[in-house]
């Protein structure tokens, strides 16, 4: 197996007053060379410290990762920092949910492109100017030239994010985190930057892991998807087979509570009744079996291990839909 | 940023500061008497007296000029001190903001110590230390200024050190210092690329401000007998003619005046920037 990233069994925990918070809980997870891969999950379960404890972003005394985390042959989980900051960037890059905070509100959009090309690529003003030019005609800006002068807060917010995007690509990473890139965006826009990360992504040829809670995000635009409940991955498929041959109720009740067009107005959306539970007192059962309508006894006393289903498609489940 | 008409308190604020520095300048070489030899004939006139415009103090000095005289050391020492401030005290402030260890409890703890001694006793204890009289009961007039610079300085050090330190944290925590890290940057980069610029109006806003109180504080201190000995700052003058100020009341209010102008014009363009900043942060 030679995956250009690979997570094996990643656990986070963070110390808190209450006691120790396991945020992640045995993580595994590969991720080829240029291809697309959806992580899927409420808020809370985990996956954005996922995203960022397997770049290395989250460090510090009160966080715990054990596991490991594979980057081309290199261990990151024990990587020093320095080591790190020099994959940062040029080998794996990130994207963050909010276009409106990650940009510097004092610095002009072209000083703050160029900055990361000039620290990290060493090239010069003019040449990094070029270059955020050409950054800005591949994210389809109107007016680049224009943009380079313009502070943050005269852009709107699919403008930002498509800036953060060129920021993020501009020095060619091999693997690019999109933390739920669209979650702050109208939809109207998401389906462009959607659109558009996938036409980077191949024009690039990176890969990319785009988290998000909104399965239809994922939907058109990955190759695989992975859904995470408490800080597991309950679920992984194909894009595809994950749709067609939905093994966990949860993935189910996730589904169907996207809204559609085509349901009766009348009819109550379906919501999955409960919340995430609490991370930092676990059940010994499956997580997800007190919000389960198909859980039995067995569910609550037993956790139920990943399961292969063929076609790549693994799922944690003791009674999946459709049967085993 | 939209054009918008500037307030009238803005042009009012910049017209005074603007007297000052052509006074602080060019006053030297205006027609007037020398603010250091006294007009005999004339001690202690009044407003408007002929070859007077300001009147006399009870040396017979010519008050309009050593008012105009006196901008200059009154400016410079509190702009001085004010700079030193915010560059000491920012550095300080960032540093520790950014350390965030050991470093961050020592500045802290020295900024907290520093703030608990009173400020004229401390300016009184320097002051008595560095630039009291020699032998021949002399002091040098630049070893006073000095001092003086040094001691507000010291004042002011840990007061815009917090101020920095609080906002530097402030900006730390925001998603594109987050950004900035993934991009591969160091902390030092971060540090002078993306918080300073943050934190650089803050503090200007405050040095303004603090500028004005160091004016007050100078006079203060020159009435306590430890300021700049002759005449040659505003506070100087109220020291000087203070105990005269309810036969002679113009030689008191004319510098005090002076004072007054300052300190609000100071306040004025803090407020302004203050604005600007609050304007921008609530279009993030």
């Amino acid at each position: 197996m030679t995956s250009l990233l690979s997570i094996r069994d990643l656990r986070v925990e963070f110390d808190t007053a209450r006691g120790p918070l396991a945020a992640v809980r045995g993580v595994s997870l590969d991720i080829e060379a240029g291809e697309s891969v959806g992580i899927v999950g409420e808020s809370g379960s985990g996956k954005t410290v996922m995203s960022r404890s397997t770049m290395g972003l989250l460090r510090g005394r009160k966080v715990r990762k054990t596991g490991s985390v594979v980057y081309n042959g290199q261990e990151l989980l024990t990587l020093d920092l320095k080591s790190l900051r020099e994959l940062w960037g040029t080998n794996i890059a990130m994207i963050f949910q909010d276009p409106m905070t990650t940009l510097n509100p004092v610095r002009r959009i072209g000083s703050q492109m160029r900055e990361g090309l000039v620290k990290r690529l060493g090239l010069s003003k003019e040449d990094a100017n070029k270059r955020c030019l050409e950054l800005l005609k591949l994210v389809h800006f109107p007016d680049p030239q224009e943009a380079l002068r313009k502070y943050p807060h005269q852009l709107s917010g699919g403008m930002r994010q498509r800036v953060m995007i060129a920021m993020a690509v501009a020095c060619k990473p091999k693997v690019l985190f999109a933390d739920e890139p669209t979650t702050a965006l109208d939809v109207t826009v998401q389906a462009q930057v959607l659109d558009l990360l996938e036409d980077l992504r191949k024009e690039l040829d990176m890969a990319m892991v785009i988290v998000t809670h909104d399965l239809g995000v994922v939907a058109g635009h990955t190759d695989k998807i992975a859904v995470m409940y408490a800080g597991e991955v309950v679920e992984f498929a194909p894009t595809r087979e994950l749709f067609a041959n939905t093994k966990m109720p949860y993935t189910e009740a996730l589904m169907k509570s996207i809204p559609r067009l085509d349901r009766q107005a009348e009819k109550r959306m379906p919501v999955i009744p409960g919340r995430p539970p609490d991370p930092t007192e676990h059940s010994p059962g499956c997580s997800f079996a007190p919000r389960c309508q198909y859980a039995q006894q067995k569910c609550r006393d037993e956790h139920p291990a990943l399961e292969d289903a063929g076609n790549g498609h693994m799922y944690r489940c003791f009674f999946p839909i459709g049967g085993r | 940023m939209a054009v918008k008409r500037k307030p009238i308190g803005f042009y009012l604020a910049s017209g005074w500061m603007g007297l000052c520095v052509l006074m602080s300048t060019v006053g030297g070489f205006l027609p007037l008497p020398n603010w250091k030899v006294g007009d005999y004939d004339n001690l202690g006139v009044g407003l408007f007296s002929p070859g007077h415009l300001l009147g006399t103090d009870t040396s017979g000095i010519d008050q309009l000029s050593a008012v105009i005289n006196g901008t200059r050391l009154s400016l410079t020492i509190s702009f001085t001190a004010a700079i030193l401030g915010i560059l000491i005290g920012g550095f300080l402030g960032i540093l520790a903001a950014y350390s965030r260890g050991w470093l961050d409890s020592v500045i802290l703890m020295y900024f907290n110590v520093s703030l608990s001694v009173p400020t004229i006793i401390l300016a009184l204890a320097l002051v008595s230390i560095f630039a009291s009289s020699d032998s021949m009961g002399q002091t040098s007039a630049l070893e006073r200024i000095g001092t003086l610079i040094l001691t507000l300085a010291i004042v002011l050090i840990p007061i815009l050190g917090r101020i920095a330190r609080a906002s530097a944290l402030s900006w730390t925590g925001r998603d594109f210092v987050l950004a900035a890290k993934a991009m591969g940057m160091k902390p030092l980069q971060i540090m002078w690329n993306h918080i300073l610029p943050n934190v650089v109006p803050t503090l200007l806003s405050i040095g303004f401000l603090a500028a004005g109180v160091l004016i007050v504080v100078e006079g203060g201190l020159a009435i306590l007998g430890a300021g700049v000995l002759d005449g040659s700052t505003w506070g100087a003058m109220l020291a000087t003619n203070r105990q005269l100020l309810t036969i002679y009341p113009h030689t008191t209010l004319i510098p005090a005046a002076a004072i007054a102008m300052t300190v609000l014009s100071l306040n004025y363009f803090a407020d302004y920037i203050r604005n600007i900043i609050d304007g921008r942060e609530s279009r993030l």
